[in-house]
């Protein structure tokens, strides 16, 4: 096609491969952008450019406090994940290869499964007859089924966080295997115990992937509306459900795409920042 | 080996710095080193030389304690370190790959060191300043490694290695990366550093032309073993093996090789091509052996030397400061190699000529063991 060098002119390719772009992926971003600037009137869109759902969402408390809470809630996710995460990541990375690459693969076949059969599988973890409270009942340390853990903001989290881990070790994990082997031995050779050798050596060289994983976890749970429908009952009420509430249900699509362009925004924001955070002076 | 050859003047400063005693690595049924001697003494350079697979980059790490060995002693200074952790072995490396830190900034990676031993600041700073003008990196004290030069981060790593004032150092093929100009600009440079400091340097190299310019004394190694230990000039004029000598670049190889006398240091031997005298006593284990000539011991005034040889012109080809001459032997056809200056005057020898060829016994070597 347009592969070559000195050629200026663009070919019949790229006009192609933009009009693929154009159509599939600029064009209904920009429908989706501009619903956001258009409202309902006896359930019907009115096709004239206003800035009221924006107003709307900004002025109305509950809203607000739903964008809140769901913030809140993706933040805690991530920050539970990038530890969790990390121990994880460096616990393979110090297996021996072959153990390594067997627990590497065992992290991502869960990528590949559906995601809603995996949020089932928790809410059975979680249950009142469920996995969790059998084995604390086993264990002698509860004498009933403890309710508390399903159909709140707590299962959102505890879902959220095991079904978005493999975000968060494999960037993580890719991290630790691009530190030289030499490096570790040049820290040790100069004197650096092992602590010294973690702090100074190991941890910076690898949080940029704890980063990029804390973006990826963040994103997807400020967004995500089917685990919080599933097991978060009204207490996990969150921005994603409010956003599919609009679409579904109300059918006030203007107000579900303003709602949606706000997220957008702070995703991006996260995405930004985490780029500047992930990618340190000394990478460049 | 039948005794230890730890070659080297034991006797002058009694104790060597670094003492190998019976040190062997196997990676599973595989021995990587086989149980060898070796002393390295007080502020020499000495050079670990062999192709891939010596094992010479094995022996470097088990001293370093990045590979346990599974036998043998390694004494430093009189003390046994084998069993200490890398961390706690008084002498420091500089990595093939150089290993800086790549988050850190040439002043933190050459002060890491120092930071792990809790070193006040104030200090830390003048040493490292001290350790950068050494290398001559004062300009980029701030810069990061992937802001350096090849050469530039070879100083750096250096400056690394010093900055505990180690007695010893260890270098494992630190030049490999390099291109060939800069090289020998680095050859240079650590021999300097090295004369300066007293530093004692432990070389790893697979290039013999730059073990020869830099190190006080050579270890060439050979699967596992050592293969001869001495000063470059003793490996280059006297190899006592094939491998040695082949490695040396002495490539004219004749035998079978049969002693005939020997007396005042002076060995006469029968070859296929001729009777010859070569300097030396005979060795103790004559197995396999042959007689070893440099191409450049052959000159064309045969008159004056005590060996000579009749041959044919094969070949000439003039490389530059250097004209080579392929020569088939006229009564065996073997093939020879002749390197000569070459001479603007002179014209040289047409192909298919007859040349008389001569070479003093001291440019010509007996040895011994299998073929390399």
């Amino acid at each position: 096609m347009t592969v070559g060098a000195g050629r200026s002119r663009p070919g019949i390719g790229d006009y192609l491969l933009w009009s693929v772009i154009a159509l599939f992926i600029i064009v209904p971003l920009g429908c989706f952008l501009a619903y956001g600037f258009f409202s309902v009137v006896d359930n019907a869109i009115v096709y004239r450019p206003t800035v009221g759902n924006f107003a709307e969402l900004l002025s109305n408390p509950s809203y607000r406090a739903t964008f809140l809470r769901t913030i809140r809630m993706a933040f805690e996710v991530s920050a539970i994940n990038l530890v969790l995460g990390y121990a994880t990541a460096y616990f393979i990375w110090l297996r021996p290869p072959g153990m390594r690459n067997f627990l590497v693969i065992a992290l991502a076949i869960p990528l590949l499964m559906s995601y809603i059969i995996k949020i089932y599988a928790m809410r059975g973890v979680l249950g009142t007859n469920g996995l969790l409270n059998s084995a604390l009942m086993a264990l002698g340390i509860v004498d009933e089924p403890v309710s508390a853990l399903l159909f709140n903001l707590t299962a959102v989290r505890i879902t959220l966080s095991v079904v978005l881990l493999p975000f968060m070790v494999l960037p993580i994990y890719i991290a630790l295997e691009r530190i030289p082997a030499s490096v570790l031995h040049a820290a040790s050779d100069l004197g650096a115990n092992e602590l010294q050798t973690f702090t100074g050596i190991i941890l910076p060289l690898s949080l940029p992937g704890g980063i990029v994983g804390a973006m990826f976890t963040f994103v997807l749970a400020s967004g995500d509306f089917l685990a919080p429908e599933l097991v978060g009952g009204i207490e996990g009420f969150t921005y994603g459900r409010l956003i599919f509430s609009q679409f579904g249900l109300a059918f006030n699509w203007p107000l579900g795409a303003a709602l949606s362009i706000l997220l957008m925004c702070v995703a991006l924001g996260v995405i930004f920042v985490a780029r500047r955070l992930g990618n340190p002076r000394w990478q460049r | 080996m039948a005794k230890p050859d730890t070659g080297g003047p034991d006797s002058e400063s009694g104790l060597p710095l670094l003492r190998i005693r019976g040190l062997g690595v196997s990676f599973g049924p595989v021995d990587a080193i086989s149980p060898l001697d070796l002393d390295v003494h007080d502020g020499e350079f000495l050079t670990i030389l062999g192709p891939s697979g010596s094992g010479k980059t094995t022996l470097l790490r088990a001293i370093a304690g990045f590979q346990p060995p599974s036998a043998g002693r390694i004494e430093f200074d009189g003390r046994d370190i084998a069993d200490l952790p890398i961390n706690r072995r008084p002498f420091n490396t500089v990595f093939q790959d150089y290993a800086l830190f790549p988050h850190m900034t040439v002043r933190e990676n050459v002060g890491f060191g120092l930071r792990v031993r809790g070193t006040a600041r104030r200090q830390m700073t003048e040493r490292v300043d001290i350790a950068l003008g050494i290398v001559g990196l004062e300009e980029l004290d701030s810069r990061y490694p992937a802001q350096l030069s090849g050469g530039q981060q070879q100083r750096t790593a250096l400056a690394r290695a010093m900055i505990c004032e180690p007695r010893l150092i260890l270098l494992d093929e630190p030049l490999a990366a390099l291109d060939a100009t800069l090289r020998r600009q680095m050859q240079n440079f650590l021999k300097s550093v090295q004369r300066q400091s007293g530093i004692t340097f432990l070389f790893v190299t697979h290039d013999q032309s730059e073990a020869i310019t830099m190190s006080d004394r050579i270890c060439v190694m050979r699967t596992g073993n050592i293969e001869q230990i001495g000063t470059p000039r003793e490996l280059y004029y006297r190899p006592k093996s094939r491998f040695v000598a082949a490695f040396f670049g002495a490539s004219n190889i004749v035998e079978p090789c049969r002693i005939e006398e020997s007396r005042d240091d002076m060995t006469v031997v029968s070859t296929p091509v001729g009777t010859f005298s070569v300097k030396g006593p005979p060795p103790e284990n004559t197995s396999g052996l042959a007689l070893a000539i440099r191409p450049e011991a052959f000159g064309s005034d045969a008159e004056t030397r005590m060996n000579s040889l009749e041959f044919e012109v094969a070949a000439v080809s003039f490389v530059g400061s250097e004209t080579i001459t392929e020569l088939r032997h006229r009564n065996t056809s073997l093939m020879f190699t002749m390197k000569s200056r070459s001479d603007p005057a002179a014209r040289p020898p047409e192909t298919g000529s007859f040349l008389r060829v001569g070479f003093d016994p001291a440019e010509c070597a007996l040895v011994t063991g299998a073929e390399s």
